[in-house]
């Protein structure tokens, strides 16, 4: 319920905005037809708006820095998994890896999984996503390949399910805190997709957390991975696994600032006495979807903190919108007062020189 | 109480703690891991875990990963772990059965690849909360 009042208020913000920038002389007319208590109510309902916005900023703040508590806390899990990948890597140069999820095959389909939010109300963050998908998908089409599309996010899944020119192969919701059971439910959908070979190449379409103010859509192949476990996009650059990224939301001099920091995770050779309990090829075939679940949440992880950055951007835009136009307002409403109070002492003087 | 075992799960470290003894679940069979164990690394499968603390035997269902024993150090890397106090026995059980029946019915390569993930899960799952195989 309270949601949708919000939505309402905010739409009349922006209609409201919208008017004087297309022709200002209406504007000014529209408001000088109004009476003074008229724009009062205004007033009112501007300054209410701005309280909501503001209060959404703050909200969007705070969660942020929950989903960077997130990032923290699986910081130790995916150290030692860099560092066991690593290890076993350096005794599986001599041999040919030979997993299902490593298998490189001819690509005749390709799965984009597109990570958008449940909400609205944060600026382009969702219509940058889809853009970049719709894009992605024009240009696979274009070489003959099959495009199937798994949305993750509501936003996504509404927009494409109206386009009948998409094939949809299946939605997720994940709501305000990804854990690790809805990446696993989206690692196992694409899992099964790529093991039984239905798809050949799974890519991921997601917002990169880059700081409160800019975020960008990336594309991310996902599947085949690559044995060493390094994350590449989609023209095969490749980034060392062992180096990541850790964002955090501080304060400085009163503004909210993220700071990050490259981590860089000490990698070293087993000892030899190490014994493979398995063939080193099983090991490897347990790494990697492991793997692969880790990565998919970390980025179910940014593209929310993403998400929370774009609307914390969005709200703080509204607010300053909704103060401008009281000022704007109450100098109307002024004006409109002194004219009054003008008109009446006028009058007075006039019927009292009169008598 | 010399062997430190601790479970990590991609969102937290689930478990960290002093332990007698572990019995793995591993791609190969149940393998138990005493004091001084020689430096190894093995596969998980879906399956339980037993965590011996004294006379204790504590039950954690583990949903596939790998475990380094290395210098009377347990890591255990898992996609998902969950002990018998956060599952119910009703709601297991009930999961087993679907999970089964679902898989015996499964058509396809796609659909039998996703039921047998199902199916290994919920018997994970029946297993901690019934103590089956201590």
């Amino acid at each position: 319920m309270q949601a949708l009042s919000c939505k309402k208020a905010l739409g009349s913000v922006q209609a409201f905005t919208a008017r004087p920038q297309t022709s200002v002389k209406r504007a000014n007319l529209q408001v000088v037809a109004v009476s003074i208590k008229e724009v009062r109510v205004r007033i009112g309902s501007v300054s209410n708006t701005k309280k909501i916005t503001e209060a959404m900023k703050l909200v969007a703040a705070a969660k942020v820095r929950r989903a960077q508590e997130a990032v923290v806390n699986g910081r130790p899990f995916a150290e030692n998994l860099v560092k066991v990948l690593y290890g076993v890597n350096q005794r599986l140069r001599v041999e040919d890896v030979d997993s299902p999820l490593v298998a490189q095959r001819p690509v005749k389909s390709v799965a984009l999984v597109v990570v958008t939010g449940d909400r609205g109300l944060c600026g382009g963050y969702n219509n940058f996503v889809i853009k970049k998908t719709e894009a992605r998908a024009k240009e696979l089409e274009g070489m003959g390949i099959n495009v199937r599309l798994i949305c993750v996010g509501r936003k996504g899944g509404v927009y494409f399910r109206r386009r009948p020119q998409y094939n949809i192969e299946s939605t997720f919701e994940v709501g305000q805190q990804p854990t690790i059971k809805e990446a696993q439910a989206i690692a196992d959908d694409i899992f099964a997709d790529f093991v039984s070979q239905e798809v050949d190449k799974v890519e991921l379409i997601y917002t990169k957390f880059v700081s409160l103010i800019s975020g960008s859509p990336v594309i991310q192949t996902l599947l085949p991975l690559s044995p060493s476990g390094e994350v590449c996009d989609i023209n095969g650059n490749c980034v060392d696994a062992a180096e990541d990224e850790v964002f955090k939301l501080t304060t400085r001099e009163g503004q909210l600032v993220v700071e990050s920091e490259q981590v860089r995770t000490a990698t070293d050779d087993f000892d030899a006495g190490l014994i493979f309990e398995q063939d080193p090829v099983q090991i490897v075939d347990a790494l990697l979807p492991l793997y692969l679940n880790a990565s998919l949440l970390r980025s179910l992880q940014e593209a929310l903190a993403s998400e929370l950055a774009a609307r914390m951007n969005a709200m703080s835009n509204a607010s300053d919108n909704a103060g401008e136009l009281k000022k704007s307002l109450s100098r109307i409403m002024n004006r409109k007062r002194q004219a009054r109070i003008t008109t009446e002492l006028s009058e007075i003087v006039a019927g009292a020189s009169s008598v | 109480m010399t062997l430190q075992v601790c479970i990590m799960t991609p969102d937290r470290i689930f478990w960290n703690d002093q332990a007698d003894e572990i019995i793995l679940p591993t791609n190969t069979g149940q393998m138990g891991v005493l004091t001084n164990h020689a430096p190894l690394i093995t596969a998980l499968d879906i399956g339980v875990t037993l965590i011996r603390s004294n006379s204790n035997w504590n039950p954690v269902a583990l949903m596939g990963g790998f475990a380094l024993v290395k210098q009377n150090q347990v890591t255990i890397l898992v996609n998902e772990a969950e002990s018998a106090q956060t599952i119910g026995v009703d709601e297991a059980e009930i999961a087993f059965q679907e999970a089964k029946t679902k898989l015996e019915q499964s058509q396809g390569e796609k659909q039998r690849v996703e039921a047998t993930f199902v199916f290994k899960r919920a018997r994970a799952r029946y297993q901690v909360v019934k103590q089956l195989g201590v």
